[in-house]
């Protein structure tokens, strides 16, 4: 009892630690939802299907507040947000259904080509900056 | 002109909000460039305004993964406690340079994770 009880502390205290890295680049900008999907996946064994579920939960809290101090700041388009709302709605229900019914395998290849094309356009505007502050210097 | 404007509205909506459900996540890495330079807005108002939009996308397919019995509460939980704090710590602590080094590791791991889940 005492080893599992230990196991499942230190399973508690890894989530915990994936929490904290995947809010640490939330802050930067480049999507913690793909970081703590990829870190619940890969080292806590976690299905695709319910690692991504772990982000919606995920997100709700952490983003509460950035929306308000956002709306305080008068840093929200909320004719534009309720424009993109509307039809996002619309995606969200034609995109969860398909994750809905597709398997876990089909899934996770998905969510692996979608991680690659990110990391394809992470390259692609870190050489654009390179060469703009290259241009600059001239 | 107007028109123009909203059917890109319109395509960038239902395309944010369909990733959002289809993987739960990568709707901000749609919307926040798209702000920037289709509707050539300013960066902070892009995320803001992104933030209350991806919220809305969450929350709908939220639904659909609770009605399938996909939500694990505890992990959930555990990892927004964690994510409160990370965020506070990034946005106390991350300085332009640290910033960099981030970016580049998020970089490799972002490779090495998708390579692992393509060919799984």
């Amino acid at each position: 009892m005492y080893v599992i009880e230990k196991i499942e502390r230190g399973r508690g205290l890894a989530k915990i630690l994936i929490g904290v890295v995947s809010g640490i680049i939330t802050g930067t900008g480049m999507g913690g939802g793909t970081i703590l999907i990829a870190l619940l996946t890969i080292t806590q064994g976690i299905e695709q299907h319910i690692a991504q579920a772990t982000n919606l939960v995920f997100f709700v809290p952490t983003s509460i507040v950035a929306i308000i101090m956002n709306i305080k700041n008068k840093n929200v388009d909320l004719k534009l947000a309720s424009i993109i709302s509307f039809f996002g709605i619309i995606g969200a229900v034609i995109g969860a259904s398909i994750a809905m019914k597709v398997d876990v395998r089909m899934l996770k290849k998905l969510f692996g080509y979608f991680l690659a094309l990110i990391g394809i356009n992470e390259i692609y505007t870190i050489i654009k900056e390179y060469i703009n502050s290259k241009k600059m210097e001239q | 002109m107007i028109k123009r404007d909203l059917i890109k509205k319109i395509i960038l909506g239902i395309s944010a909000g369909f990733v959002s459900g289809l993987f739960a996540t990568g709707g901000g890495m749609i919307l926040v460039p798209a702000f920037i330079y289709l509707l050539k807005m300013e960066d902070k108002k892009s995320r803001g305004t992104s933030l209350v939009c991806i919220l809305v996308m969450v929350v709908t397919s939220g639904f659909f993964y609770y009605r399938n019995d996909y939500i694990d509460w505890n992990t959930g939980i555990l990892c927004a406690v964690g994510g409160i704090v990370g965020g506070f710590l990034g946005a106390k602590f991350l300085k332009k340079v640290s910033e960099k080094i981030l970016k580049i590791m998020f970089l490799s791991f972002l490779i090495y994770v998708s390579y692992k889940m393509i060919t799984s």
